[in-house]
């Protein structure tokens, strides 16, 4: 795993912490959402289609750290949307650094470079910029020529500066298994920390419809990609959600693992569906009715294997028994061992 | 009922469609599409006033079933009761119908036909067609 020690113990103390008080369910990663406007539309995603009053609104940095405190997740992603578009979000982040969260600030990148100067460095910040393959395959995810090259020129500028930088992923059934490995390979070479992958979820409102995956065709996928893994790659995700992206082993959905917070309240069930909103985070994780959501009881469930609820559900998988933490362990040290 | 069915077929949109229910079960089922629609609705209420926003949230199992709704121009939330819409107009633009991406590859289509065309019609100039 790409991350800092420091992130690992924090993150551990609390899910032991968790255990330890018998809490049954508990938020890992808290997914605000400042905004959904976004200077990009790519064809899979379904987070930007609104109504122009609605895209214009904001979340204030108050709410934001409001938000984070009510959940008590130790980190923070802060997707979108496009982030960086949001004129507050430097203050966002500052405040959130000094509640001692650790902050994934997600962006496609387009504004990253140019805004540098008003973050600073830190191990509490990590911008994690969206990255769907190399230069042909991402243009076309983002439906605009030329972005790749700018998320690079961003990357290497952030780097340099000392930031941390991680990609995020997502792929779709079109997805070429070689042509994601050289991908692999290029972000490794351009000092990334780490990547996040995941297949792309099936959102109902995205343009383009005919390219979601489907369970068993994710798992072929991802086990051409990850399978004979390099040793110089490196995931910034849980070891064991890899491996259920492989169909190696199988989990249920933990949506509660990643709840969001947008101007509409906090999403019910998770970052994916929009089933309706709460008030209060308590009144999310205590009046949401978990038990129709996953694969298996709910159809907008059927194909989802996205990190946003199956990455809780492998870290679960860690901190229950000494067998999860020796599957961990087994599936870090030797991720090619069948 | 304006229209026979709530449940429109994933290639059709609600846009420009009204629906005044006849009875709860009809409310429940329209507010639902609203709920589900990208775009701004127009609500008549029992009141006479109309309404005209984004459609959020909708709790059709509270003590009083109630949506929530972004006003189109006024700042805020409105919390409106079932009970009290007559009717709902699917007035704004389905902002999920999908125009970038079918611009965009249509754009991408038109380049690359726009650059067949050229290294063609470079090959009939050296005399290789």
């Amino acid at each position: 795993m790409a991350v800092p020690l420091s992130q690992m113990f924090t993150v551990t103390k609390y899910v032991l912490t968790q255990k330890l008080k018998g809490v049954k369910r508990y938020p890992l990663v808290l997914m605000l959402e400042p905004l959904f406007r976004c200077n990009l539309a790519c064809a899979g995603c379904g987070k930007i289609q609104y109504p122009d009053h609605v895209l214009d609104k904001r979340l204030t940095p108050e709410q934001c750290w409001a938000a984070a405190e009510e959940c008590g997740a130790p980190i923070v992603s802060i997707p979108g949307g496009e982030p960086l578009i949001h004129p507050e979000m430097p203050e966002i982040v500052r405040g959130l650094i000094a509640r001692k969260k650790y902050v994934y600030l997600c962006t496609n990148a387009i504004l990253l470079e140019r805004k540098l100067d008003e973050y600073t460095p830190s191990k509490y910040l990590t911008f994690s910029v969206h990255m769907d393959g190399l230069k042909e395959e991402h243009d076309r995810a983002v439906c605009r020529d030329g972005v790749y090259e700018t998320a690079v020129r961003a990357i290497k500028a952030a780097l340099k500066r000392g930031f941390r930088v991680t990609t995020n992923t997502t792929l779709f059934d079109d997805a070429n298994p070689e042509r994601v490995r050289a991908f692999f390979d290029e972000m490794m070479k351009l000092g990334v920390e780490g990547m996040m992958i995941s297949p792309g979820y099936s959102y109902q409102k995205a343009p383009d419809q005919q390219h979601f995956l489907k369970r068993h065709r994710t798992r072929e996928l991802f086990s051409k990609i990850l399978g004979n893994r390099k040793p110089g790659w490196r995931f910034n995700q849980s070891p064991l959600f890899l491996e259920f992206l492989m169909g190696k082993r199988e989990y249920q959905c933990t949506p509660w693992g990643n709840p969001t917070y947008n101007i509409f309240g906090w999403q019910r069930p998770c970052y994916l569906l929009q089933d309706g909103y709460a008030r209060t985070f308590r009144e999310l994780m205590e009046e949401t009715d978990w038990e129709r959501y996953g694969a298996g009881r709910n159809e907008k469930c059927a194909d989802c294997m996205v990190h946003c609820g199956y990455e809780a559900s492998a870290v679960e998988d860690t901190f229950s028994s000494w067998s999860g933490l020796s599957r961990t362990v087994k599936a870090t040290l030797l991720p090619n061992a069948r | 009922m304006t229209d026979a069915k709530y449940h429109t077929p994933e290639d059709q949109t609600l846009q420009g469609r009204v629906f005044r229910p006849s009875s709860t079960t009809e409310l429940r089922e329209a507010i639902e599409q609203a709920f589900d629609y990208r775009g701004d609705v127009a609500l008549e209420l029992t009141s006479g006033e109309t309404v005209v926003g984004y459609v959020f949230n909708r709790d059709a199992n509270g003590a009083v079933p109630a949506l929530e709704l972004f006003p189109k121009d006024l700042p805020g939330v409105r919390k409106i009761a079932y009970a009290d819409v007559v009717s709902i107009a699917f007035t704004g633009e389905d902002t999920a119908s999908g125009k970038s991406w079918e611009a965009w590859v249509a754009k991408k289509e038109s380049q690359r036909r726009a650059e067949s065309e050229q290294v063609a019609a470079a090959a009939r100039a050296r005399g290789h067609l």
